[in-house]
């Protein structure tokens, strides 16, 4: 057997396709928003929906955050995350609840857009401040309409996510389900992490936008099975909190798998075990 | 002394003693897989050249971890104790669930950050992968074990003192919330000068700030082998992790202390009903001057290592 | 709800964030550099060390809250807090360096200690912005995390005395003003300040005007709430 000949590399052929997903980021946020906004004014909807609601509204966030911290913050990514969140989210999902006994119109409760409007003008306005170059001259591109996207997307999943725990957006059985009992509090972390996290975790100079948005999906796994098995006790009840929980670890198993794959697939290299090497 | 009192103080000392466990495990778990401000320096080694052995777990900054898993194991406690199942069991029930989030965030955080790092020629070693995640969930459970019991033990002080106005007005999930976000906060700001100075450079000169030429350049061989992250933590646990714990502990220790200790001499214990503005003001001025106390001591500090280790000699 | 308590608790909360964002400015934070002894401060980012002290200060407020009804006691017992726990983190941090790096506390942005006068600069390592936490800054830090606490108490006691909030609700609004105006002043140091002696500290006044800004809006957002008359009822 003489030795043959390695077959000659293939002509590298750059084929652009054009994958549906992800959208791109104006794309992303026009779908994600509509899609959220139509399911938080009908609260009667089940669970499962809602949380599907959550999971775009959480994608949108993540997006805005990678776009907008792209460019350094000066401080952590996660800084903007939760800005957007614990800072203007909850806020924002306070005068939402207030307002959502207005604006009845059947199944439809329009009232909680309210916060949501009053969260996206707040977040727009001071992202023009920040923006100023009197003022703190954070000199990032679209910075206005990152956190204009930010506010909403934060109290958009806040609305959603105690929606769930209540099974509605009116302001009394949130308060007695969701926020005296404490698990506002786990809603606001996980909702921060769930926008902040796929950045921070993927950042680097190799980092690729698909890949990382896999990770906020997966994280909203993760919240749909707490929040699943919160509404055991809460008002959700006992058959929304296992949809939930079934829901929760498809999701979860399904885009953790799919991330954990990639990374390593586009890592520089994987092995089992190795020494180390200092690279001129 | 009324038996009330006895009980508040006999139980705020738990809470204490949990406090100094807490934080000294919450540092070395950040140690356990290299997190918050010394893990810029993991993040950069490969830039530079340096391929390392470390476990890059960039979950976020330690605050925001520390919140997530303590409200998470909080939550699940609240809901299994609402079912009606034992603290024993429900607590440590609700931490495992957290440390099962924790774990899959490490993972997340590591191959997500190893792959965001591609061109630098950074592998994904599989074994510091898997060989790293026990060790990060172990010391993560005692940390989240501590905390989640304090919020636990807190929110229910007043039942188990025997003068129910004195529980906790904020909900048991809300405690864990405050306590991990404070947990991480002092963990990161006391712990993580002696991973960031000390050890992630020790083949630098002692004694001098790291120059900014050094950043990247960790230290990556260990005593025998190649350095990864377990030989961080048999060495932090002999200065940081300690010194992190003791933090934590004495601000719980001051500040419960002087709250109770207000409380008592401004007649409000162990009654626990109406008003007490006397109270609201001893506490007060307690606080200022154990404040005072402490800049004082610093100040001194401050200027013995001055005059001890004197102006700076190196090239 | 009457309109002079309306406009209280839109002051406060105004008041509050703002001087949240003032406190942030007068923390010695050195962020990343500041965990390799690479710059003066302490090592944690500006945003978790106000939060976390607020936090702590929050929580004895809203146990100072249950046998109080003076605004100012309930303010200063969460100041207190606050300022406890910076001061105890100095303490420790300074340990760590001390003891456990062999670093002398030095600033490096001033060559001499406005307060002390001591000499800073030939304690300096070179090609670092200083290490440790200087006198200086430990004084600047305690009035940072005296004024941080007392704004997030000042929050909070409005929001359950004069909104009538229960106490998780105004606990958690609180915290998301707070961390909202704590944030941006953040941005607005850019991750790493001395205290007051640091020439950061003239862009203050602009954080300031758009924390004021920021927490107007917040709080027209609670206010608007408040008026619709759904959140009634409360704890006090």
């Amino acid at each position: 057997m003489g030795h043959h000949m390695p077959p000659p590399p293939p002509e590298e052929v750059v084929v652009v396709v054009k994958k549906w997903w992800p959208p791109d980021e104006t794309r992303l946020g026009i779908i994600s928003a509509v899609i959220a906004v139509l399911i938080v004014i009908f609260p009667g909807l089940p669970a499962v929906i809602k949380a599907i609601g959550v999971i775009f509204a959480l994608v949108w966030g993540a997006d805005s955050v990678r776009k907008t911290s792209k460019y350094g913050l000066g401080t952590g990514v996660p800084s903007i995350g939760y800005f957007a969140v614990i800072g203007y989210g909850m806020v924002g999902a306070f005068t939402g609840m207030a307002f959502s006994r207005y604006g009845h119109l059947g199944p439809v409760e329009a009232g909680v857009l309210v916060g949501v409007l009053f969260m996206a003008i707040t977040g727009y306005i001071s992202g023009i401040l920040a923006n100023t170059p009197k003022l703190i001259a954070m000199k990032i591109p679209r910075l206005e309409r990152g956190m204009m996207e930010l506010g909403a997307a934060g109290t958009l999943a806040v609305l959603l996510e105690c929606s769930i725990i209540a099974g509605t957006t009116r302001w009394e059985p949130v308060l007695e389900n969701g926020i005296n009992t404490g698990v506002i509090a786990v809603i606001l972390i996980l909702s921060s992490l769930a926008m902040f996290h796929p950045y921070n975790a993927c950042l680097g100079p190799d980092e690729i936008r698909e890949r990382t948005l896999k990770v906020s999906v997966e994280i909203s796994g993760l919240i749909c099975i707490i929040l699943g098995i919160a509404s055991l006790v809460t008002l959700g009840g006992m058959a929304t909190g296992i949809q939930m929980i079934i829901f929760g670890v498809i999701v979860w198993l399904v885009f953790y798998v799919s991330f954990v794959r990639a990374a390593i697939r586009e890592s520089h290299s994987v092995t089992g075990t190795g020494l180390i090497k200092t690279i001129e | 002394m009324a038996a009330e009192i006895v009980l508040l103080f006999a139980w705020t000392i738990v809470i204490i003693a949990l406090a100094f466990l807490a934080c000294m495990f919450e540092d070395l778990e950040s140690d356990t897989g290299s997190q918050s401000n010394p893990n810029s320096q993991v993040q950069l080694a490969p830039q530079v050249g340096y391929v390392h052995r470390f476990f890059n777990k960039a979950i976020s900054g330690e605050p925001l971890s520390w919140c997530m898993y303590a409200t998470t194991s909080g939550t699940i406690a609240w809901v299994l104790l609402k079912q009606g199942v034992t603290p024993l069991l429900a607590i440590p029930i609700g931490v495992l669930t957290g440390e099962a989030l924790h774990v899959i965030f490490s993972t997340t955080a590591h191959v997500g950050r190893v792959s965001g790092q591609k061109r630098f020629q950074q592998p994904v070693y599989l074994d510091v992968l898997y060989g790293s995640l026990l060790p990060i969930a172990a010391f993560g459970f005692i940390g989240s074990l501590c905390i989640t019991s304090i919020a636990y033990i807190q929110s229910n002080l007043g039942t188990l003192s025997g003068i129910p106005q004195l529980n906790h007005p904020f909900p048991f999930p809300l405690l864990c919330f405050i306590w991990g976000i404070t947990v991480g906060a002092i963990g990161s700001s006391t712990g993580d000068i002696h991973y960031g100075t000390e050890r992630e450079f020790q083949d630098r000169p002692f004694g001098e700030g790291k120059r900014v030429v050094y950043h990247g350049k960790i230290t990556r061989y260990a005593d025998c082998g190649i350095r990864r992250q377990h030989d961080i933590v048999s060495f932090c646990a002999k200065f940081g992790g300690p010194c992190t714990g003791l933090t934590f502990g004495s601000i719980i220790l001051f500040e419960n202390w002087r709250t109770l200790v207000g409380m008592m001499l401004g007649g409000y214990l162990p009654a626990a009903i109406g008003l007490s503005d006397t109270a609201a003001l001893i506490g007060i001025g307690i606080g200022i001057a154990i404040v005072v106390l402490l800049l004082v001591v610093n100040m001194r500090l401050v200027r013995w290592a001055r005059k001890t280790y004197g102006p700076f000699v190196g090239a | 709800m009457e309109p002079t308590i309306l406009l209280i608790v839109l002051v406060c909360v105004i008041l509050g964030g703002v001087l949240a964002s003032l406190g942030v400015h007068l923390l010695p934070v050195g962020g990343a550099p500041a965990a390799m002894g690479t710059a003066t401060g302490i090592a944690t980012g500006a945003i978790m060390l106000m939060f976390g002290s607020a936090l702590t200060g929050l929580f004895t407020a809203a146990t100072v809250a249950m046998f109080s009804n003076s605004i100012v006691l309930v303010a200063l017992s969460g100041a207190v807090g606050a300022m406890l726990m910076v001061s105890i983190i100095f303490l420790f941090a300074n340990v760590t360096y001390i003891f456990g790096a062999g670093c002398v506390p030095v600033s490096g942005r001033v060559a001499v200690d406005p307060i002390t006068k001591e000499l800073q600069t030939p304690y300096k390592t070179p090609q670092t912005d200083g290490h440790g936490l200087p006198s200086v800054c430990l004084i600047s830090g305690i009035i940072g995390g005296f004024i941080g606490g007392f704004g997030g108490a000042l929050i909070y006691f409005a929001l359950i005395n004069y909104a009538k909030l229960e106490y998780a609700m105004a606990g958690v609004l609180a915290m998301g003003i707070i961390l909202a105006n704590a944030i941006i002043a953040a941005y607005n140091i850019r991750g790493t300040i001395e205290g007051f002696h640091d020439p950061k500290f003239r862009t203050t006044p602009k954080a300031l005007l758009v924390c004021f800004v920021a927490s107007l809006l917040c709080g027209i957002a609670i206010v608007l709430a408040l008026t619709t008359g759904v959140i009634t009822g409360g704890a006090v």
